[in-house]
């Protein structure tokens, strides 16, 4: 039994005979004969982003007429608003007349008619506050970084002030899982594996994202069935990495906060920077031309010297910005392609040869309308 | 008969005392009926009661009292049910040395029996809304449950009181609470047992009948309810099953930020199964059905009052598997007009021709309807492609379909013109 968590039930006419009072003087020192009906059947969701609502179900003996059903939570944080009550039976003959709030209480009372003496099963839905949850994943990275072994795990830390001695937990995408918890205790339960999920690994210079002037390594995860997941949208949630590295055990080799990724959508994961991938930057040519009064155009060349000092070929994405009116010129080159991403951003994408061979993009274009 | 504490004390006097006297005999006569109307825009409760008075021939005295009550003094009128020709009110003393009583001077031609209406505005007294939704498992319909919340701070407890609500927004010149003067003294009394006791005189549920009046409506408990001091009650106003309810992610900066959300829309008409009376004022709280009768949380808004035929969209937030994505595609500046000051030419005026593109992914297992509203500022010119309506001068509508696991991308154009391009209008 819950100790926080107080559900009574007190009859008029029990609670008259029993107590020898005919009425309690005030409502704090309210007197109550108490049954104490166990939880059962207790169901805490997460599927809202952000509220948690919990489920129990009471099995309740009510006597025939009108009888009062007293639920307390002192101490717990229920949200007195959004408590719904019902008996589980959706064509029981048992009503709920109505709700009454005591004043300076964390109580209701229920007023429920019964037409005849019977134990009737009730469920009893609120919304919990204090409930923490995170998502976090486990990557094992094949040794060829081709694959991985993707482990999902959430975890629940319980500040609610109640305590479930044993609830099934369901995430947002459906999973089950029964535990108890206490209050203060928090719990990580693997809710997912997926084994040989196809992993691509892209080297990027992006001028929009940290490290300035440093080549980042991503390992990018399409969320389908084709790459081995696609089964549920990968909620945010740390990504620790780990890689095999041929002798049977594992080295760690990075984190990052993995974005909700919708199923079809791309999880990019940071793993650190790439030391063996330089690239220099050079502004070659920076002309004012076309001037109109206190309007002007300017001509620009930036060139970007990248070397790969890997013993293979490895392929380079550069994303790189240009604020206000633009246009690339034709002589542009050193790129296998590119894709003007938005009007301010233009990726790149450079083959850099093996051992340090120096190649050169060079991206020539013209600001317009300046003043 | 029990005294009630905090009271309302209607005692009659014995007769020829005057009001110096030391001595004073006094019968309580005990309220009849009691009949509560609770507006809930303002803090105000009309309170009317009906005892059964005996008056002698000639002059009686009445007393009435409410110490520690919200009572507003200036509203309490006396009013005889029967025998009022033969009954008059002479006049009203508001004795010095309590300001939370009044005695009237009442004349009567004849001994008689008479019953009498007092009537008072309280304030403390106070009624809400509340609205349960329940939606079927595709999203499509709900089962619409309201409820009304009676809540009694006023200091008196009003017992076997027949309960009117008020929906409406009434005028007051001067707060109830604040004419009482009485102060809120927080008290507690022997609720629970008269509550238990006034429950089980009931073994089903109330109804609630609901009428118009002018530009109110005025909704009637049946039955009779006994709130007592500082206890709150909710009672079932209504259930409605199979509300059609509509899903319209919604794009809207200035409402709720720069976020796609997703909101539960349904209205308080004929078609959606309502629209038998206004809704007031209340939080409704939408749940869904996860199976098996379990609920899975929607969310929740306060809404304001909704009239009839009225709209109450329900934000149920971020749905991170439905999406959307601005981006600027292109940027341009044209038609650079020049002036001349002095022998300096200076760009005098110019338009920027901009280029957007909206990408929408559904990535859920069924159709959903998207509401982009696009907020352009200045001397503007708005194109696209893709249909769209406009709602004010500065904002443009595209009202989308996407069935399930669709992408579509919406572009448009925007040329704003600048400087001395902006045009007479």
């Amino acid at each position: 039994m819950n100790k926080r968590m107080i559900f009574t039930l007190a009859g008029t006419a029990a609670l008259a005979s029993v107590i020898g009072i005919s009425r309690p003087t005030t409502v704090e020192a309210r007197i109550k004969l108490a049954t104490l009906p166990d939880k059962e059947a207790v169901v805490v969701r997460f599927d809202h982003p952000n509220q948690v609502l919990v489920e129990e179900e009471r099995t309740i003996s009510l006597q025939k007429g009108v009888n009062t059903v007293d639920f307390s939570w002192a101490g717990t944080n229920i949200d007195k608003g959004s408590i719904v009550f019902r008996p589980v039976d959706v064509n029981s003959k048992v009503e709920i007349l109505s709700t009454s709030y005591p004043p300076g209480e964390a109580a209701l009372t229920w007023s429920i008619s019964s037409p005849d003496a019977r134990s009737e099963k009730f469920r009893l839905s609120y919304l919990m506050a204090n409930i923490q949850r995170e998502t976090d994943y486990r990557a094992i990275v094949s040794n060829d970084e081709k694959t991985l072994t993707f482990r999902h795990y959430f975890k629940i830390r319980n500040w609610s002030g109640g305590t479930f001695d044993s609830a099934d937990f369901i995430t947002r995408d459906g999973k089950t899982f029964e535990k108890g918890l206490d209050q203060g205790e928090a719990k990580r339960v693997l809710v997912n594996k997926w084994d040989k999920v196809n992993l691509n690994k892209e080297y990027v210079y992006d001028l929009t994202r940290q490290y300035e002037g440093k080549v980042m390594t991503d390992y990018v995860l399409k969320n389908t069935k084709e790459m081995g997941l696609g089964a549920i949208p990968l909620e945010y949630g740390k990504v620790r990495i780990y890689q095999d590295d041929g002798k049977g055990t594992t080295a760690f080799t990075g984190e990052d906060w993995g974005q909700f990724t919708a199923v079809g959508d791309d999880m990019r994961l940071n793993i650190g920077i790439a030391q063996d991938i330089k690239v220099e930057f050079k502004k070659m040519v920076n002309d004012v031309e076309n001037r109109r009064g206190n309007v002007y155009d300017t001509n620009e060349v930036d060139e970007y010297e990248i070397k790969n000092f890997k013993d293979s070929e490895v392929e380079l994405t550069l994303v790189l910005r240009v604020q206000g009116e633009w246009e690339m010129q034709k002589d542009s080159e050193g790129y296998t392609s590119f894709e003007r991403v938005d009007n301010e951003t233009i990726k790149f994408k450079v083959k850099a040869p093996a051992k340090g061979a120096p190649v050169k993009l060079k991206f020539h274009y013209k600001r317009l309308n300046n003043w | 008969m029990r005294w009630p504490i905090p009271a309302l004390l209607l005692s009659l006097l014995a007769l020829t005392a005057p009001l110096q006297a030391k001595e004073e005999l006094v019968t309580l006569p005990k309220r009849d009926t009691v009949q509560l109307t609770i507006y809930n825009s303002v803090d105000l409760t009309l309170v009317r009661e009906t005892r059964e008075l005996t008056f002698k021939k000639g002059n009686n005295r009445l007393q009435f009292s409410w110490a520690n009550t919200l009572i507003d003094p200036t509203s309490v009128e006396f009013n005889a049910l029967t025998n009022p020709d033969k009954i008059e009110v002479l006049d009203t003393s508001y004795p010095a040395e309590s300001n939370q009583m009044l005695i009237w001077t009442i004349s009567s031609e004849e001994a008689v029996s008479a019953k009498v209406e007092i009537s008072y505005f309280t304030s403390g007294i106070s009624w809400g809304a509340e609205y349960h939704g329940m939606l079927s498992g595709d999203e499509r319909s709900m089962k619409l449950t309201a409820y009304v919340s009676v809540s009694n701070r006023s200091g008196e407890e009003y017992e076997n009181a027949t309960v009117r609500l008020v929906v409406g927004s009434i005028n007051l010149v001067e707060e109830i609470a604040a004419l009482g003067g009485g102060g809120r003294q927080e008290r507690m009394k022997e609720a629970y047992g008269k509550m238990r006791e006034a429950d089980a005189a009931e073994n089903r549920k109330k109804d609630i009948v609901k009428e118009g009046l002018s530009e109110y409506y005025i909704y009637t408990v049946e039955g009779q309810e006994t709130i007592p001091n500082q206890w709150s009650k909710r009672l079932e106003s209504f259930v409605q099953e199979g509300v059609p309810l509509r899903t319209v992610y919604t794009w809207d900066a200035r409402k709720y930020g720069a976020q796609l959300v997703k909101l539960l829309v349904f209205k308080n008409d004929e078609a959606h199964k309502l629209g038998r009376e206004p809704l007031p004022a209340g939080i409704v709280r939408l749940y869904r059905d996860a199976g098996q009768g379990r609920l899975g949380f929607v969310g929740q808004v306060a809404t304001n009052y909704i009239p009839k035929n009225d709209e109450v969209k329900v934000n149920a937030g971020a749905d991170p598997e439905v999406q959307l994505k601005s981006k600027r595609l292109s940027f341009k500046k044209e038609n650079l007009t020049f002036g001349w000051s002095g022998n300096r030419q200076y760009l005098a005026g110019w338009d920027t021709v901009e280029g957007f593109e909206l990408e929408l992914k559904n990535f859920r297992k069924r159709d959903v309807d998207f509401e982009v509203n696009v907020v352009l500022g200045g001397d503007f010119d708005f194109d696209s492609e893709t249909a769209s309506s406009k709602i004010d001068f500065q904002t443009q509508r595209f009202s989308l379909n996407l069935k399930a696991g669709e992408n579509r991308k919406v572009a448009y154009t925007v040329r704003t013109r600048n400087g001395s391009n902006v045009r007479n209008k």
